[in-house]
């Protein structure tokens, strides 16, 4: 798009001939004197001065010449949103020295946002931690890396001893890559726990869980790409211009390009919202009702797409009842969209094909989170928007690799790659790890607790402080081991103070010290925090999944500056110290305590047969890295005669069936039954049996199937539905003959007493799986995708209020889900709602308080609050609030406010930014901030040098109780709040 | 020879502010000074527009008309660059420019300005290219190593454009065709004395 | 890195500005973002300058365009060169006629060899600190102005930039003791500068050195009188429009800011102008007068000739205590 300047013109050319008498003129001035009464150059002597890592070095490079000769390029991921960045560093005598644009990348096209462009900051960044660090008597005092990992391993033990090992909590990172995520959960999993969590409990878990329930796998369906095909795009809950930015890129062609539809309904008009062809407002914690109000339009006038839904969808009929409930009065009675408006983007959606469906935390962080996300689905089947180019779910992830570290099972209800946790997982794993079943089994507390689900982080703290008999496990929590996660990205603040102060042990294992030091402290605590610096991912290796399912592979970009260490290194102390080491690292080389990452991957490679992470082998990775240019920007496809990478999609997005010999290509669009399945077709996944007994009104029972009905990917062999692949059906088939000895004996290994049951999930060998794909067929089956998700709280999506809601006089008809009790603890929502309506909470707090990203800053935002770059452009926390709100209330734009919460009198000072961006009657925040409580700088609390540049309130001070039944997501994005001038 | 031009489509910017953290990354640009920017217009309500803004590098550039010791000058890319050494920091080009590009580091007891600082569209200043010296006083020289200035070759959406002024123009007047909208070559009629017909 | 400001992204959308919005149907929901977008051209019709919010603490960065730096342009390289140039020039000029035609006004009754204390030595020192810093101060103004088409193609780029650097600091730090000087010449000689009858009579009599007169006079005559005025709404106007160019933005934004720079700089070479009158007269002007400001004492004759009223008024208040005649002054004639 960009011109380039291939000619270099000399230095008088280009000046002209004033510049010439110019240059000749300075050239005589004394270099020193200029110096000295140059107001920028003394400016940047003096910054250079203070940052002797990079700049010093920089500028030394520079005297040597032009400044990026002799530079070597390294090619990593940006670690800031699920879009994939590919980041091109230049490395000069091991420091890095600039950015360029990623021109070849398929995915950012050179291009970047606010965060992408100022990564080479965090690698160099003076307030890093620089060693490991603990907390006596209330102060920070520097330890080795012996000393801490010792005296962890020394406390780990003495809990596990007294406790049992789900005391301790280890809560990993989306932030990690593919084999450090990887690792961290066996690392669990050796320890004995399934308490094992990481970011994508809190952003998309209900999405994984939701999506997955619906038709196989819970991830995105397409591409960011792929968005470019559609006709229509409609965005529900997210707002990809700030939070996504360069999948705007993607976005705006398409709408461009295609003259698309294109469509945002939020609370906020965002960002993206300013370039929506039609932009909707709607009350927040009303996804549901908005979808079935969408609904109902579609059916009522016939746009629903017959042929799909008779071949592809289980349940149809039941959705049907819930959705005539909501007729245009009632949905603009409880989302305040209103009817005509809705049956406009309703026809669109429906007829205007393809049409997608974006969604990132508006849908996901809410109670109703797993309901919202399968509403969503609900409406992509419904029109047919699903398994074609420019259709699908497109859920917009959020960190570099919370995908990834989904797959990969950092998770609290599954082992890696979706196996779960029941027996079968376990001895499939152990199979894989080439350790014992019944040594994985006696490092749990039982059995029954090995195949239990754990407790979401969401939650941790109340596993520390609720009574014993509440929390069932041995015991209560005692330990946290937090491997790059934030605690202000976790709601209700005041509450999670109690369990910082509670806990025995306390590790933080960051580049930053983050909020949980700063607010442990604040907590009262005097010691048990260990502070262990970890790398950014610029100084690790190894693989990452964007949002799209590609995985990329990164390279290390510079070595882990001052003590920091790599992920891995870390896990492999902590498993060297508390004893399983040997055990655990069996099949993985290690070099001076460092696990190499590509035996990490080959390991999982060969375990994730469920996932189809089994073809990406990292050579395959690294060559797709090394031949970016050559894949389509709109296919993501190389061409087929290319030797390296001929065919593949980008980044080998999974399910990449088969060994790496195999050469699936990856597939670039689940469900796909357009293309061949070694082409990257697909079908919906038959994950929940073959045939359902429904009860029918007269009290009878018929068995309807749940296989797909007359439809199958291109060229499958089998033209109609079928199940998973097993030695028994492939027998059944006749295509067992195709499977070679060696392929035999293993599957024979992986169940001598009955292989004839073993899956394409479990064979080792992967000859089920290439059978299968030889014979043009899916592994996992053909079967139909889900409208009633029978097993899940909901099967089929109900609108429920939110616990705190300002519409009291809904609660009655649309109440939360009763109490219950969900990953070891008790969820009483319900009553918390029930007394929030009987105490009035609304009339004190009439605002709906809703939160949000900010394009400058992620997450938990410690590590960009840091960046001098991104910090300098949002400098204080604030709220925004609508002028007629404000007027009310005497807040000024800029002011200070005081912001109060419904639950333990929370209060938090920021400044108000009036604006009409948010309705009346709603509030907003970002969530980004940290490091001061109730009005409180907690500046001091930080070891010296490394407080983040911008302080702030944490949106998670005022947020409130409130978890999805399903996952125990949280409720950020809906609760209730005041606001007072200051 | 080419005639360099930025163009912001508004209709793609989208606030991201890659723009300026390039900017900040490439240069080392110290904290304060804003060599490029991005302004929301009519935030929050129907018809908002993000548009990014630096030094347009001016046809008859009113910086270097005002300038009282004449210390910018006009490369024959067009590009308008200025001579630290010669600059006094008077201020008069920030009284005379439409955009508000000139930022000035405060370095006296009583807010008085240093050395002038602007976008050098990544062309360095009067020192030899690429040199130490013309990188401590005003960022890296991407023209002279045959590359764009990276603001725009890191933009989110490709809505900052940069290189030759009839080319940029070409594809934005290509895109408003084939799109159907576009809110105006933000600046051109005021930085070039023209605008591009849509 | 300095100190990090943390006044708050606040900068106030174009609300006003956007008739564009009005025209859009009332109900947000009802509305087509892509369509309904601003457009550059009509919000420069509207209010010739572009203005949105920004995050940064700096707001002033959040006005995007504003044009009429242009008018100011054209006042700073055209008008400002045309009116001092002819203020000044022409002062000159007419003094210089005045000279060649008038020549010094002469004490018609010669010197009485005895002497009056017109100033005392604070007095005086106020005097001089102010009228050096205005020459300073005058010098490297009139240098911003005029130096780059007069004095840079005599001396070169450099040494041109490195003589204004300096000019600079000089204008900015004299800046400082001038305002004081001003503010202490308002407040001890008020009492003897407002006008009165006398200055009607004395001006009428085109204050004596048109043609060969002496009107009656008080301590300051209405031409003093005038100069006390200018140098005090003068220096005041020059000072407060400086402070505002040397304190970007603390007052203003850039149109007050190009305002600013255009009184600064008209009332400045008004300022220069009446200043060299004042020179002329102070010196070769008029005989006996340079004394008044040199060593303090004036000739009993010059006293009476030119400020009769107020020498009546010294005498009756401290009886004839003139001293005695001054070798050094003998000698000056």
């Amino acid at each position: 798009m960009l011109i380039r300047r291939t000619q270099q013109q000399s230095g008088s050319d280009r000046r002209g001939s004033i510049a010439d008498s110019l240059a000749s003129q300075t050239s005589g001035l004394d270099r020193r004197t200029f110096l000295r009464r140059s107001g920028l150059a003394g400016g940047a002597l003096a910054a250079l001065g203070a940052m002797p890592i990079s700049g010093v070095r920089k500028a030394e490079a520079a005297a040597a010449g032009p400044l990026t000769a002799g530079a070597t390029v390294k090619k990593s991921i940006c670690t800031h949103c699920a879009v994939g960045c590919t980041v091109t560093a230049e490395v000069l005598n091991g420091v890095w020295i600039g950015q360029e644009p990623s021109w070849e990348s398929p995915i950012n096209r050179g291009s970047h946002c606010a965060k992408g462009a100022s990564v080479r900051e965090l690698v160099h960044s003076e307030r890093r931690l620089r060693y490991p660090m603990k907390l006596v008597n209330g102060q920070w005092a520097r330890v080795s890396w012996e000393t801490a990992i010792n005296e962890i391993g020394d406390k780990m033990a003495e809990i596990r001893e007294k406790s049992g090992p789900d005391s301790v909590y280890w809560l990993g990172s989306a932030k990690m890559t593919n084999e450090g995520a990887y690792l961290f959960r066996k690392l669990g999993a050796f320890w004995g726990t399934n308490n094992t969590d990481h970011q994508a409990r809190i952003c998309h878990s209900t999405t994984v869980t939701g999506v997955a329930n619906t038709w196989g796998y819970g991830a995105m369906t397409n591409s960011y790409n792929d968005i470019r095909n559609a006709k229509t795009q409609v965005v529900l809950g997210g707002n990809p211009a700030e939070a996504h930015p360069v999948s705007l890129q993607h976005l705006l062609e398409g709408k461009e390009l295609q003259h698309a539809n294109f469509v945002v309904i939020d609370p906020r008009m965002t960002r993206t919202a300013a370039h929506a062809t039609e932009y909707v407002r709607m009350r927040p914690g009303t996804d549901i009702p908005v979808l079935y109000g969408m609904m109902w339009h579609i059916l009522k006038n016939g746009w629903e797409d017959k042929e799909f839904i008779q071949q592809r969808v289980y349940g149809f009929d039941d959705l049907r009842k819930e959705v005539e409930k909501w007729t245009p009065e009632e949905v603009e009675r409880v989302s305040g969209v209103p009817g005509e408006q809705l049956k406009r983007v309703a026809k669109m959606f429906a007829t205007e094909k393809p049409a997608t469906l974006i969604w990132a935390m508006g849908q996901t962080q809410k109670t109703v989170g797993t309901a919202n996300v399968r509403a969503s689905c609900i409406a992509l089947l419904m029109t047919g928007n699903v398994g074609k180019a420019g259709t699908g779910a497109n859920i917009f992830r959020g960190h570099d690799n919370v995908q990834g570290a989904t797959d990969v099972g950092l998770d609290i209800v599954t082992l890696p790659f979706y196996y779960g946790l029941a027996e079968g997982a376990w001895k499939h794993w152990s199979r894989v790890w080439e350790v014992d079943y019944e040594f994985l089994k006696s490092r749990f507390d039982s059995k029954q607790i090995m195949e239990t689900p754990g407790i979401p982080l969401t939650r941790w703290f109340e596993a520390v402080t609720l009574p014993k008999d509440q929390v069932a496990q041995k015991d209560n929590v005692r330990a946290v081991f937090v491997q790059g996660h934030a605690s202000n990205s976790i709601t209700r603040i005041p509450e999670s103070l109690k369990g910082l102060k509670a806990l025995e042990l306390l590790v933080i294992a960051d580049p930053h010290p983050t909020t949980w030091a700063s607010l442990a402290i604040e907590a009262g605590r005097k010691d048990g925090i260990y502070i262990l610096p970890v790398a950014t991912q610029f100084e690790c290796k190894g693989s990452r999944v964007a949002s799209n399912r590609s995985l990329q592979w990164g390279e290390q970009i510079v070595k882990p500056i001052f003590e920091s260490k790599d992920d891995l290194e870390v896990i492999y102390l902590m498993a060297k110290r508390l004893g399983f080491a040997d055990q655990m690292f069996k099949n993985i080389k290690l070099e001076n305590n460092l696990p190499d990452a590509e035996d990490v991957l080959r390991e999982m490679n060969r375990g994730s047969w469920s996932t189809g992470y089994c073809g990406q082998s990292p050579e395959r990775l690294k060559a797709h890295m090394k031949n970016q240019a050559k894949f389509d920007m709109l296919t993501m496809r190389a061409p087929k005669d290319d030797p390296e990478v001929g065919g593949d999609y980008y980044g080998l997005p999974w399910p990449c069936w088969g060994s790496p010999e195999v050469r699936h290509p990856g597939t670039p669009l689940l469900y796909n039954t357009n293309l061949h399945v070694m082409d990257g077709g697909g079908t919906f996944r038959p994950r929940f049996g073959v045939e359902r007994e429904e009860k029918l009104p007269d009290g009878t029972t018929r068995k309807v199937s749940l296989l797909a009905d007359k439809s199958y990917s291109k060229d499958s062999e089998i033209q109609d539905g079928y199940p998973e692949f097993t030695l028994a059906s492939l027998k059944k088939l006749g295509w067992d003959t195709d499977l070679t000895e060696a392929e035999m004996a293993t599957i024979q290994k992986v169940n001598p007493a009955n292989p004839d049951a073993v899956s394409w999930a479990l064979d080792l060998s992967g000859g089920i799986q290439r059978v299968a794909l030889k014979h043009g067929c899916v592994p996992y089956g053909n079967g139909k995708a889900r409208m009633n998700a029978f097993g899940l709280p909901d099967p089929i999506p109900v609108h429920r209020e939110p616990i705190y809601t300002p519409r009291v006089d809904l609660v009655e008809k649309y109440p939360t889900l009763p109490d219950a009790k969900q990953f070891r603890m008790p969820n009483i929502g319900f009553s918390v709602q029930k007394a929030a309506v009987e105490k009035g909470i609304a009339k004190q707090f009439p605002l709906i308080l809703s939160s949000g990203r900010l394009v400058e800053y992620e997450g938990g935002g410690e590590e960009t609050r840091t960046n001098p770059w991104l910090a300098e452009l949002q400098q204080d926390m604030f709220i925004e609030i609508n002028p007629a709100d404000a007027s009310d209330r005497g807040v000024k734009d800029g002011g200070w406010v005081w912001v109060t919460g419904a639950e333990n009198n929370s209060r938090a000072r920021m400044k108000a930014l009036v604006t009409e961006r948010i309705g009346k009657g709603v509030a907003w925040m970002p969530f980004h901030f940290g490091g001061w409580l109730g009005g409180k700088d907690l500046r001091g609390a930080y070891p010296k040098g490394t407080d983040p540049i911008v302080l702030g309130e944490s949106a998670n001070t005022i947020t409130t109780y409130g978890y999805d039944p399903a996952t125990g997501m949280q409720e950020p994005k809906v609760t209730l709040c005041q606001i007072a001038a200051a | 020879m080419a005639r360099m031009k930025f163009l912001c489509d508004a209709d793609r910017c989208i606030e991201c502010n890659a723009c300026v953290t390039a900017c900040k990354n490439e240069h080392e640009v110290p904290w304060g000074i804003n060599r490029r920017r991005v302004v929301t217009i009519n935030d929050g309500k129907p018809g908002e527009r993000s548009v990014t803004m630096a030094c347009m590098h001016c046809t008859d550039a009113p910086c270097a008309a005002v300038c009282p010791v004449n210390c910018f000058y006009t490369t024959a890319d067009g590009v308008v660059l200025h001579s630290k050494d010669l600059c006094i920091g008077c201020g008069y080009c920030f009284y005379a420019c439409p955009f508000g590009a000139p930022q000035y580091p405060k370095v006296g007891n009583f807010g008085s300005r240093g050395k002038m600082d602007k976008c050098t569209y990544c062309a360095g200043g009067p020192e030899a290219d690429g040199s130490q010296e013309e990188y401590e006083k005003y960022g890296a020289n991407r023209l002279a190593e045959g590359k764009l200035p990276l603001c725009a070759e890191m933009c989110s959406t490709k809505s900052l454009l940069a290189g030759d002024g009839e080319i940029i123009a070409k594809i934005y007047r290509e895109r408003v065709m084939t799109r159907g909208y576009g809110s105006g070559a933000w600046g051109w009629k005021t930085a070039y004395r023209e605008t591009i017909e849509s | 890195m300095a100190s990090f400001g943390r006044v708050f992204r606040l900068a106030f959308g174009a609300c006003a500005l956007l008739l564009v919005i009005m025209a859009a149907p009332a109900s947000a929901q009802q509305v087509n973002p892509t369509a309904s977008s601003v457009k550059e051209q009509q919000l420069l019709q509207e209010l010739d300058r572009i203005q949105g919010r920004v995050s940064i603490p700096d707001q002033r960065s959040g006005v995007l365009e504003q044009p009429q730096g242009r008018e100011w342009r054209e006042f700073r390289n055209v008008t400002l060169r045309w009116i001092g140039g002819v203020a000044i020039i022409g002062m000159l000029a007419v003094l210089v006629i005045f000279y060649l035609t008038r020549g010094m006004v002469r004490l018609d009754s010669g010197r009485s060899g005895r002497t009056i204390v017109r100033f005392t030595l604070v007095e005086r020192f106020v005097h001089w600190m102010t009228a050096i810093c205005f020459i300073i101060l005058a010098i490297s103004g009139l240098n911003i102005t005029f130096g780059r088409p007069l004095l840079l193609p005599l001396v070169g780029l450099e040494a041109f930039s490195e003589w204004s650097q300096w000019a600079k600091y000089a204008h900015n730090y004299l800046s400082f003791p001038f305002t004081v000087g001003v503010v202490l010449i308002f407040l001890m000689w008020i009492a003897g500068n407002i006008p009165n009858k006398v200055d009607v009579e004395w001006i009428k009599r085109g204050g004596g050195i048109v043609g060969h007169d002496h009107p009656p006079a008080q301590r300051f005559n209405a031409g003093q009188k005038m100069i006390y005025w200018i140098v005090v709404i003068g220096g005041g106007l020059v000072a407060a429009t400086g402070y505002e160019l040397m304190f970007p933005f603390y007052v203003t934004g850039i149109e007050g800011m190009q305002i600013a720079q255009i009184v600064h700089s008209v009332v400045a070479v008004l300022f220069v102008a009446a200043m060299i009158a004042h020179v002329y007269i102070g010196t070769i002007g008029m005989e006996g007068a340079f004394e008044a400001m040199g060593s303090g004492d004036v000739d009993l004759n010059w006293a009476r000739e030119h400020h009769s009223l107020w020498l009546d008024e010294q005498r009756a208040r401290t009886g004839p205590n003139d001293k005695e005649p001054q070798p050094a002054t003998a000698a000056a004639e």
